[in-house]
């Protein structure tokens, strides 16, 4: 087995795994392998042909795949390696690796430091359990991208969407546009998944008929799809009887949540949040494991493709300081707890070094919001907040430093504004 | 083959606890379970004896598993003991601390169903059987004693003896040549999968006595990675043969028996659910394996629950029926019992996985992520007959893992088009109008479509 000492392996080349090898190698790191699964670098970017890439982060609005071309170009202008159609098929916490493609067979990968970067997978019809039939039609939204926009297929013409991701979203338009009717999008929150933007421009332009608060009671057909029973769900998202619809389509696809996918980073003992389903961070993007550092959809499922290139540069950077010996040791760890009305907060250790970017998730809608950090550090004020659009807050240095030196914790909240005068 | 009752079937090879009534299924599924070890290492299928735990949460429902201990040890069922709560909590540290006592039955076995019948079907045709498949029977006639005359939707056969192993189907077969005192009813049984990092917690079927919910894993052996953890037993006796859409009422209680047994499951652990069905007749509660008195050379081979596990002793069964209905039976000189399973590469060593690799690089090309499957592993399942997405499926497992098909559906579909010589759109599902992808989206079909109206 051909057997290699390398600098950094950094697993995965969408975009957080391009912009972290990017990073590394401008902060002076030579040696430096991607490896890409995919037949081609840039992930899942190819096949998201729409636009609305590049928008914070070039001020442009570009497609996935421009938006990937500009990475690949500066990775091969870098003259970084990478090796494709190469699976990580094992991985232990000393940062051994070992891959397998058909060129050389398997490899057997030493690293100093290891980004992951594998990014999340599609939850699945069996993982929320959706009753009925087994037939052919079913399909998770981004798998449908695929066919249609990479390999040429339509996979039918009657289409329920179960779920208001954004894929989901993006394949609605995507579909008409391709003459098939949308006869649904059915989503048991009473407000839509993905993003404002997408809402109006894939769903509300092209006459989506959407079911809010409903979800998929049951699937029939025995061979191909034939139809879908959908049902208005109580408070506890439990069906109510009586309220079943039953509506011919030909195709069902799923947009029900993105999940991050961590079985390497288990295999390597990289420690889990429980509710982010990613590696718990430090402020570096460093992991659990020293020398193992996380980014983009693989740490927490990202709304924008910008957010994801910060957090592989801030990755890459970090990793680069760890391999080159710059790294100051950390003055203290200070936890950053999800309080009342949040859901997570991205990192989860942070210390009083440099300026952090915090990325959380609020639990409910809400107008009029103030997200407080700590009980009087920092608080921000939202006139709007979702679920599904990420919020993001830095907390300055120079704020970090007015921390009393026994804090060990810092809770984020997230409230009504006391002087919010709606009626 | 296969793809009737035995896909969606457990993988439980019991171990022979007699049931009052049925005399036939005890016998065959004792003898049948001692015959595993053998087969199983001949057709080179995975099969692991993990043992069975009957576990009671009750002091007095202890009786229940004495009475059972008595009834397997006078059916010379081997090793049956009662384990009391210290030890059970050494033998399933995870289970809940509810649990009392178990009846340990360590002869059970763990087999995948579909993978023993494709490596039968394998071996079969390896010594010269001949299969007719998607071969519909459409009637028979009997124009005298041992001639039978089988129309299917691909031709006729003519045979002296014929067996009727249709299963769940049988009664409609039994019918064309005028045996009609049973009928077939199907039982509808809902289960769910759970995902292979949750394996660890579980080390022996674990089962209730009283109900018959279960947990397990679907495999266990020393250095199986591709195991998962299966859940299951609702039973409902339905109409429809070709039933087996599940419920969310299924659902629902066949993970609260799991959750209530394994405290640590969790409902993000489930990556899908099925339905399977149990093919019951309506003579008897036992199986059926026997000559027809009424149509001479007409032999049913009707099995039932647990039908898997008594399926060996069956055969030989069926052999001695033959024989006593005048067939001569000669044993054949250059019969093979032995077949090879497709290389699983996920599960060998880093020497032979480099050496598959170096006779063919295809067993480097990772297509299936969850699973590990390769495409060298996906073209052999072709070029043994694997022509469906599903047939992959079984074969190979891509596919069946946590992301359910999700990123490796466009790759198998691709080389199974490659391979078969079909286009992309012809691709299905299973053996039947299960279409995958309706059109082409830049010319072809569609297009043709649109001009038209």
């Amino acid at each position: 087995m051909k057997s290699r000492e390398v600098d950094l392996v950094v697993i995965g080349a969408g975009p957080a795994g391009l912009a972290a090898a990017i990073k590394a190698k401008e902060r002076g790191v030579e040696d430096i392998i991607v490896i890409e699964r995919a037949e081609q670098l840039g992930g899942l970017l190819h096949q998201c042909i729409h636009t609305g890439f590049g928008l914070q982060y070039y001020k442009e609005d570009l497609t996935g795949p421009e938006y990937a071309h500009r990475f690949i170009k500066k990775l091969k202008n870098l003259k970084i390696k990478y090796l494709l159609k190469t699976m990580v098929i094992d991985i232990s916490s000393d940062k051994k690796i070992i891959a397998i493609n058909p060129e050389e067979g398997l490899l057997r990968l030493h690293s100093k430091a290891l980004i992951l970067a594998m990014g999340c997978r599609e939850r699945s019809r069996g993982s929320i359990a959706i009753p009925g039939t087994r037939p052919a039609g079913i399909f998770p939204a981004g798998t449908a991208q695929r066919f249609i926009n990479v390999e040429g297929f339509i996979p039918g013409k009657e289409i329920v969407i179960l779920g208001s991701g954004d894929i989901g979203m993006i394949m609605a338009r995507r579909l008409t546009l391709e003459g098939a009717t949308v006869k649904a999008m059915v989503e048991i929150l009473p407000y839509v998944g993905g993003l404002i933007r997408n809402e109006v421009q894939c769903v509300h332009d092209f006459n989506i008929p959407l079911f809010l608060e409903h979800t998929v009671t049951e699937i029939h057909g025995l061979d191909r799809v034939e139809a879908v029973t959908i049902a208005k769900v109580d408070k506890d998202r439990n069906p109510i009887p009586k309220t079943e619809k039953k509506i011919k389509c030909d195709t069902l696809l799923l947009s029900v949540g993105l999940i991050p996918e961590n079985e390497l980073s288990l295999k390597a003992g990289v420690e889990l949040d429980s509710v982010t389903n990613g590696p718990i961070v430090h402020g570096t993007m460093e992991t659990s494991v020293p020398g193992i550092f996380a980014c983009g959809n693989v740490v927490q499922v990202h709304d924008l493709v910008d957010d994801v290139t910060i957090e592989g540069e801030l990755a890459g950077a970090s990793a680069a300081d760890y391999i080159l010996g710059k790294v100051t040791p950390l003055e203290k760890k200070i936890h950053i707890k999800a309080g009342e009305g949040i859901r997570y907060v991205v990192p989860q250790i942070i210390s009083a070094q440099r300026d952090v970017n915090l990325h959380m998730r609020v639990l409910n809608p809400d107008r009029n919001v103030t997200v407080r950090i700590g009980k009087d550090l920092l608080e921000r004020r939202f006139p709007i907040v979702k679920p599904s659009e990420m919020v993001k807050i830095t907390l300055p240095l120079a704020r970090l430093r007015m921390l009393k030196e026994e804090t060990k914790e810092l809770m984020v909240t997230v409230g009504v504004d006391e002087d919010d005068t709606r009626t | 083959m296969g793809f009737g009752v035995t896909k969606s079937t457990h993988s439980f090879i019991h171990a022979g606890l007699p049931d009052s009534g049925t005399p036939l299924t005890n016998k065959l599924v004792l003898e049948g379970n001692a015959m595993f070890d053998q087969l199983t290492s001949e057709l080179d299928v995975p099969f692991t004896r993990i043992g069975k735990l009957f576990v009671v949460m009750k002091k007095n429902e202890v009786e229940i598993l004495k009475k059972k201990k008595e009834d397997a040890d006078a059916a010379g069922v081997p090793g049956v003991r009662i384990v009391n709560s210290k030890e059970l909590r050494a033998m399933e540290p995870n289970l809940t601390k509810e649990a009392v006592a178990a009846l340990f039955t360590p002869t059970t076995g763990l087999v995948s169903p579909w993978e023993l019948v494709i490596a039968l079907s394998e071996n079969a045709m390896e010594n010269k059987v001949e299969f007719m498949l998607n071969a519909k029977v459409t009637g028979i006639s009997v124009p005298r004693d041992h001639t039978f005359v089988i129309n299917t939707t691909r031709g006729s056969v003519t045979s002296k003896f014929l067996i009727n192993a249709a299963g769940l189907f049988a009664d409609d077969i039994a019918k064309m040549v005028g045996e009609d005192d049973f009928s077939m009813v199907p039982v509808k049984q809902e289960r769910s999968i759970l995902d292979e990092r949750v394996t660890d917690l579980v080390n022996h079927l674990v089962r209730s006595p009283i109900t018959g919910d279960f947990v397990s894993p679907t495999k266990k052996e020393l250095k199986a990675k591709k195991s998962n953890v299966i859940i299951g037993y609702t039973s409902e006796k339905i109409e429809d043969k070709n039933d087996v859409s599940t419920s969310r009422e299924g659902f629902q209680r066949v993970f609260n028996f799991a959750k209530r047994m394994f405290p640590a499951f969790s409902t993000k652990d489930i990556i899908t659910s099925f339905a399977g069905l149990v093919p019951l007749n309506t003579r008897t509660n036992d199986y059926i394996i026997e000559a027809s008195k009424k149509v001479p050379g007409f032999i049913n081979a009707i099995l039932g629950g647990s039908g898997v596990g008594a399926s060996p002793a069956m055969a030989k069964l069926i052999a001695e029926i033959l024989a006593d209905c005048g067939l001569k039976l000669v044993p054949k000189q250059d019969f093979n019992p032995y077949r090879k399973g497709i290389p699983d590469f996920r599960e060998l060593p880093d020497d032979q996985k480099e050496a598959l690799i170096t006779e063919n690089p295809q067993y480097a090309h990772v297509v299936c992520r969850c699973e590990t499957v390769t495409e060298g592993e996906i073209v052999e399942a072709i070029r043994r007959g694997a022509r469906t997405l599903d047939g992959i499926k079984f074969r190979t497992k891509a596919g069946m893992g946590r992301c359910q098909g999700g990123f490796c559906t466009p790759r198998v579909v691709q080389i199974l088009a490659r391979e078969l010589g079909v286009p992309v759109t012809k691709i299905t599902k299973r053996e039947d109008n299960s279409q995958l992808l309706l059109f082409k989206n830049k010319g072809g079909e569609r297009q043709n479509e649109i001009a038209r109206s």
